[in-house]
């Protein structure tokens, strides 16, 4: 494409956003690393190999949290497998007119609610909900699973953390399959009950052609739940003790964040101890997404003739 | 084998059914409690809600969230409009020009803005704004809103100017029209409806948004304040200290508040859905 | 007097080579009829003309395009197209604008109209010059999609018109509509000689003997025969005319 002299001067003209769009990000990229320096200079790798939040001392180690975030996005994840798949394929498979509205609708409505709501949600009635019903019988019956080796005490636990974080990323990770499962060609449906497969069939066909799209909605939803601020603090339970076991109390880099950072200043290092662990989730989360976005995209473009 | 093929169809239908079933349900239930718990609180208290102080721990009337409410609206009503703004330029700067290097630049900043945790962008204002200025402020949470709002308002109206067809701007230059009358009374009015629908998707997240504020608004809950530079409360704030206190009638309150939001904002998702209905090209 | 004056014009898009060494002459004030099977580059030839062609990716544009005794290809593209209508294959009125609205912003932005008077008197011009103003005066403040196919059409005409063309380029703007409203058109078209100069791309050789002074054939690229179209109709040069006025491509 040629600009003109006017393209130039209207190009020209969007300048100043471009420039400032350009610093907003270079502002959080320059303070998220200068305020993590400090840290990074005085405990090196000690900050990733301990569990301590020992301000007044001066001891730190984000091991836990760190850990915490990653489980809870697993959990979260795992939560996001099992029901957006199911989710998406009867919504566009199997519901048909007003019960297919709502469903949609409904999927919209839990997309964009605030998470402030789920959080309050979950920490009153989801987290007893799991204790009573999941957690609890799982203990029971499988306890010499290091996972679920330790008896529920409160309910608020890695494990609740997960679930209720799985649980609020479920209808994002459901649009994006939906997006693509229906970005598929209707030759390819066709093509499949034209060999007389049965519905199932047919899906499970659709489901192996959008598998790439469908690990890329997981990887945006992964990245989405490490971020996840106030449903983990609501539900995680708050504890710097590293258990192999979900259902302790643990915490999450979110967490711990929400939860010190407004006294950290007290201190001399654990505002950059915190920073840094907001580095290394910030990066994790980044290059989730962008490697998520390219599975997308490529994906598209050999599936869209 | 036949039947076989059948036992399975059904078995995988009932399956897909039920997780379906079980996916949608925690929205019905989230709905239906808060607005049960919240709705009686907010009637008991009644128009005090909206414009009284919130209760001390030992309090026996739940009194009303006024400097919360106040405090949203004063951040929204900055934040809003700069994210709109900044959002709609630059999707026209992404979609008039898009094979430009500058137009690649603010496209992959805008997308990856959206992957930084909102409680890192806090953090930042934190350290570039509230502490230099020595204060939390509703100028500083107003930015922590905007930034996080971007890449919303930016996704949205990049895909509404995209979803005009092609004949219309061609249409368009062919009446000799500039780009900027091209942009402005051709795309924009004719993705008008998509526009707004993401403009009030993005408000919604704004009046929503928690963790952007922890370390900038200040949660100033002793009076309704209406300064740029002071601390301010804020809905979503309110209802996270509460909710994490050990007091029951901060958790009252908490409720009520929840109820509020909610219903703001099934408020903007149905004038959305009202909206984007009337779509046509 | 020549309205456009094209020659030796090589036009790539990435790696295809899409207009061939093509030369031209139009004259002023006459119906000039671009024929050619689908393929052949008669969409692009137009899009030259008014610089629509900027906006495709990875073009590339060699030659001479003159203009209305401008250099087309040198001159600013906005100020150029202020001076040539166009009307699409497929009708595109705004439609977020009513019908006098879609007629009177062409007036407006170029600035052929200065009063809310004139205003009217330019949309009733142009709507009657492109035979819809019987069909629409009573409902004006309509959007055009409560118009029909071919009706939408005459209304992308009547814009084009309202913006006082002294070029009307026009590329199939029969092939979406029905009979009765192409031969509506085509009216409207032989009637608008004596006040712009007409280069129409059309695929219907009758369509063609109906309204065209001159033509020319594109085939792949290159123009094999241009002339009177008389002349053509009558003693054709090359197979490929004769094919394509046979209606056998």
């Amino acid at each position: 494409m040629r600009l003109s002299k006017k393209d130039k001067l209207f190009l020209l003209s969007l300048l100043p956003l471009a420039t400032s769009v350009l610093a907003l990000l270079i502002l959080i990229i320059f303070a998220i690393l200068l305020r993590s320096l400090q840290a990074i200079n005085k405990f090196g790798l000690e900050l990733l190999v301990s569990s301590v939040w020992s301000p007044e001392q001066e001891i730190y180690g984000v091991l836990a949290p760190l850990i915490g975030s990653l489980a809870t996005s697993v959990i979260a994840t795992l939560t996001a497998l099992i029901l957006s798949i199911p989710l998406a394929i009867a919504a566009s498979e199997y519901l048909k007119g007003f019960i297919k509205n709502v469903f949609s609708s409904l999927i919209e409505l839990a997309g964009g609610m605030p998470t402030i709501i789920y959080a309050v949600w979950a920490s009153e009635y989801l987290v007893p909900f799991l204790k009573t019903y999941v957690m609890e019988p799982l203990h029971r019956l499988l306890p010499f699973i290091p996972l679920f080796s330790c008896k529920p005490i409160t309910g608020f636990s890695i494990f609740a953390a997960g679930v209720a974080i799985g649980i609020s990323v479920v209808p994002y990770v459901t649009a994006l399959i939906l997006e693509s499962y229906n970005s598929i060609p209707a030759m390819y449906k066709e093509a499949c009950y034209g060999i007389g497969a049965y519905r199932h069939e047919a899906v499970s066909i659709l489901l192996s052609l959008s598998r790439p799209a469908i690990v890329a909605s997981l990887l945006l939803g992964f990245a989405r739940a490490l971020g996840e601020t106030t449903i983990a603090v609501t539900t995680v339970g708050s504890s710097m003790y590293l258990s192999s076991c979900l259902f302790a109390p643990g915490y999450t880099v979110a967490a711990l964040i929400a939860t010190q950072f407004a006294n950290a200043n007290l201190y001399m290092y654990a505002e950059s101890v915190l920073y840094t662990a907001a580095l290394i989730v910030t990066v994790i989360a980044t290059i989730l997404s962008f490697y998520g976005s390219v599975i997308m995209v490529r994906w598209r473009s050999r599936i869209v003739v | 084998m036949y039947s076989g093929r059948r036992l399975k169809e059904a078995l995988f239908t009932v399956t897909i059914i039920t997780l379906s079933v079980a996916a949608i349900a925690p929205v019905l239930h989230i709905v239906y409690t808060v607005l049960v718990n919240g709705v009686s609180v907010i009637v008991k208290a009644g128009l005090r809600f909206f414009t009284d102080l919130p209760p001390t721990p030992g309090s026996a009337e739940v009194g009303g969230i006024a400097p919360a409410i106040a405090g949203t609206i004063l951040i929204t009503a900055i934040a809003f409009p700069l994210s709109v703004v900044l959002g709609l330029f630059s999707a026209i700067l992404t979609t008039e020009f898009p094979k430009n290097p500058l137009s690649l630049l603010v496209d992959t900043i805008a997308r990856s803005l959206a992957s930084v945790p909102t409680i890192a962008i806090s953090m930042v204002i934190y350290t570039v704004i509230v502490v230099p200025m020595r204060s939390f402020s509703a100028l500083a949470s107003a930015l922590a809103l905007t930034i996080v709002a971007l890449p919303y308002t930016y996704t949205y109206f990049s895909a509404a100017l995209r979803s005009v067809p092609a004949m219309y701007r061609e249409a368009a230059f062919s009446l000799g029209m500039s780009r900027w009358d091209t942009v402005t009374r051709v795309l924009i009015p004719i993705s008008r409806r998509i526009i707004a629908a993401g403009a009030l998707t993005t408000l919604a997240r704004i009046m929503g948004e928690t963790a952007a504020l922890l370390f900038t608004a200040g949660r100033f809950r002793g009076g309704v304040a209406i300064s740029l530079t002071a601390p301010v409360d804020a809905i979503p704030l309110l209802i996270f200290d509460y909710i994490l206190s050990p007091y029951e009638i901060w958790h009252e309150v908490a409720w009520g508040a929840s109820a509020l939001l909610l219903l703001s904002y099934l408020a903007i998702f149905m004038s959305v859905k009202l909206m984007v209905k009337e779509v046509k090209l | 007097m020549l309205a456009v004056e094209i020659e030796h014009l090589n036009v790539y898009i990435r790696h295809a080579h899409i207009l061939k060494n093509v030369t031209l002459r139009i004259p002023k004030n006459t119906v000039f009829v671009i024929m050619g099977p689908s393929g052949s580059g008669k969409t692009t030839l137009l899009k030259v003309i008014n610089r629509l062609i900027d906006f495709t990716e990875g073009v590339r544009v060699e030659g001479v395009v003159r203009v209305l005794d401008i250099d087309a290809l040198k001159a600013d593209p906005y100020e150029l197209r202020k001076r040539i209508g166009m009307v699409f294959q497929t009708p595109n009125p705004f439609p977020h604008l009513t019908i006098y609205e879609n007629v009177a912003i062409a007036a407006k932005l170029n600035g052929v109209a200065r009063s809310k008077r004139e205003l009217d008197e330019i949309v009733r011009w142009a709507l009657e010059k492109a035979m819809l103003w019987d069909e629409v005066k009573h409902r004006l403040h309509a959007y055009p999609h409560q118009l029909s196919g071919g009706q939408r059409q005459r209304l992308c005409l009547a814009r084009a018109l309202a913006m006082k063309p002294e070029i009307l380029l026009l590329d199939e703007p029969t092939a979406n509509i029905d009979p009765i409203n192409a031969r509506k058109l085509e009216e409207a078209i032989v009637s608008l000689k004596d006040e712009v100069t007409v280069v129409m791309v059309t695929h219907s050789p009758h369509q063609a003997a109906r309204v065209a002074d001159y033509i020319a054939v594109l085939y792949d690229g290159r123009v094999v025969e241009q002339g009177p179209a008389q002349q053509l109709f009558l003693r054709p040069s090359t197979e490929i005319t004769q094919k394509l006025l046979r209606g056998e491509m």
